[in-house]
């Protein structure tokens, strides 16, 4: 869920701007240039993905996907998770503009974290790779919701309830999420290794 | 002034017809971008995963914001955004509300674009004006509502006036970006942002990005398309999620080889990680004024918010 204009404190809207600086900064170093399009590609293809409604009973839900990003990317996930924040917010205004910043935070740091918890536990397997897509694209979700509550209640008490009621609300996302990163991660290993992160070459049985 | 908070019980009907209000306004919002007319976007008639809006559709205008150097109007704009998070008194609020009316229609936006993006923040709002009247703690002097034969649902006046507050400003906000991208074409919006000291390689991104993503768009809807025609309905199961994990890894194979392709064809033909840029940029005296006007307007909002205190409640 992407923080809209006038919920946070100025000062906390323009720092989360200078972190969010920084760390792109530090991802960006970490970029290849021959890299670019496929970062670019990636910001599209999931900016495309959380279009998709996903059937939740009565309500659908948006997936945030910044776990299969990490997964996907490493350390120049937040470059790309921030260009898509932008993107959302210019083009549907999902998220508002002074909290480009804060947004890309709530998203981006759980995207690098994402990508490393899951290329520390894939081993070679399928089975690993999925239980880690699973456990990746979880703690996606679960350190988003973390960020997005510690944000709200930067606001001072008034705005408890309102983080409270984002986590709730967010456990069913959580759910679905690692499922589907789980499912996206199986697909990507069996057709195009490459896309995890991971040679070919080094696939067991070949 | 008001020392000990105010308890004030309502029949149990207002609470009745308050929600049935609610319903009929969700129901509207929802369903009511119909009635907008929509011009020539035919995006607005497609299944709604897929409907992207463009994001300069109407940069052919000759508003004062058309004309206005782009680098300019970027940092003026984005300022007075800002100061217009930080207000805190409804009523300044309201007046930035009417400041970014005004501007919508100065720079020839037709309507259905703003309330798009109203739209697309009724969700996370409500959530707010829903969930703060019940949660606020309560302080002194805070107007508290009950229903009868419902105690347990206490409403703070004050969070209602928090929740208001935060929509208002939000609204506000929301509809000021429209005359920032919307007028200029978005190149140019792009060329600006790296003459603003955005480095080169993120201005590529997002336009590589940008130009990606209706490729992607129309990838992936064709892609949609097949699903449903071999019976596919989108369901809350687990088979549901499965398939979407599949055509997720499928978007991303097929776009990714075929923006490989492109990227070499691109580097074939001379591409050096930029798009040659035939902008201009030249800041006239009356772009400066421009800039300067709203900057004073976003300080002296600033000034007002905190020195001029109007409350509408007391």
């Amino acid at each position: 869920m992407h923080i809209s204009d006038g919920v946070l404190p100025t000062y906390v809207a323009v720092g989360s701007y200078a972190v969010s600086l920084a760390l792109a900064t530090w991802s960006a170093r970490r970029i290849n240039p021959e890299e670019f399009p496929k970062i670019a590609v990636v910001t599209s293809a999931f900016f495309v993905a959380s279009l998709i409604h996903v059937p939740l009973g009565p309500t659908s839900v948006h997936l945030i996907l910044s776990g299969l990003v990490g997964i996907m990317l490493g350390s120049s996930a937040f470059v790309s998770v921030a260009l898509g924040i932008v993107l959302q917010s210019l083009l549907f205004q999902f998220g508002g503009i002074t909290a480009i910043g804060a947004n890309s935070l709530l998203a981006g740091i759980p995207a690098v974290t994402a990508g490393w918890l899951f290329h520390a536990l894939k081993g070679r397997s399928l089975n690993r790779h999925v239980f880690a897509g699973a456990l990746a694209g979880g703690w996606g979700v679960f350190l988003a919701v973390g960020l997005l509550a510690l944000l709200l209640i930067s606001g001072g008490e008034d705005f408890f309830g309102v983080a409270l009621i984002a986590l709730y609300a967010h456990i069913p996302v959580l759910a679905i999420e690692s499922a589907v990163c789980a499912f996206t991660v199986s697909f990507l290993y069996k057709v195009k290794p490459q896309l995890l992160g991971m040679s070919s070459a080094s696939r067991p049985g070949e | 002034m008001k020392e000990r908070e105010a308890r004030v019980e309502l029949p149990l009907e207002i609470l009745l017809i308050a929600l049935g209000v609610l319903l009929l306004l969700g129901l509207a919002v929802k369903y009511g971008g119909r009635f907008f007319p929509t011009g020539k976007s035919p995006e607005e008639g497609k299944e709604r995963d897929w409907a992207i809006p463009t994001i300069d559709s109407q940069a052919q205008g000759h508003s004062l914001f058309h004309r206005w150097d782009a680098r300019i109007k970027i940092v003026a704009l984005v300022f007075f955004m800002f100061c217009a998070a930080s207000v805190q008194n409804m009523a300044w609020a309201l007046a930035t509300l009417l400041v970014s009316a005004l501007s919508i229609l100065m720079a020839q936006i037709p309507l259905h674009r703003p309330v798009r993006r109203l739209r697309a923040m009724v969700p996370f709002l409500t959530m707010f004006l829903v969930v703060m009247p019940l949660t606020v703690p309560q302080k002194s002097g805070d107007l508290m509502v009950s229903f009868a034969h419902v105690p347990f649902l206490e409403f703070n006046g004050r969070g209602l006036e928090l929740a208001l507050l935060i929509v208002v400003k939000a609204s506000a906000i929301a509809l000021l970006v429209e005359p920032l991208v919307a007028t200029a074409p978005f190149p140019a919006t792009v060329q600006a942002l790296a003459r603003l000291k955005v480095p080169p390689m993120v201005c590529q991104m997002i336009l590589l990005a940008h130009r990606y993503i209706f490729v992607f768009q129309h990838e992936a809807e064709r892609m949609g398309k097949g699903m449903r025609a071999r019976g596919f309905r989108k369901r809350t199961n687990l088979e549901t999620l499965r398939t979407l994990g599949n055509f997720l890894g499928m978007l991303l194979v097929r776009t990714f080889d075929r923006t490989q392709r492109v990227h070499e064809a691109m580097l074939a033909r001379g591409y050096a990680n930029t798009f040659p840029q035939k902008i201009e940029f030249r800041a006239r005296r009356e772009d400066w004024l421009k800039g300067a006007l709203w900057a004073g307007a976003g300080l002296g909002l600033l000034m007002a918010d905190r020195w001029v205190k109007w409350t509408l409640f007391s």
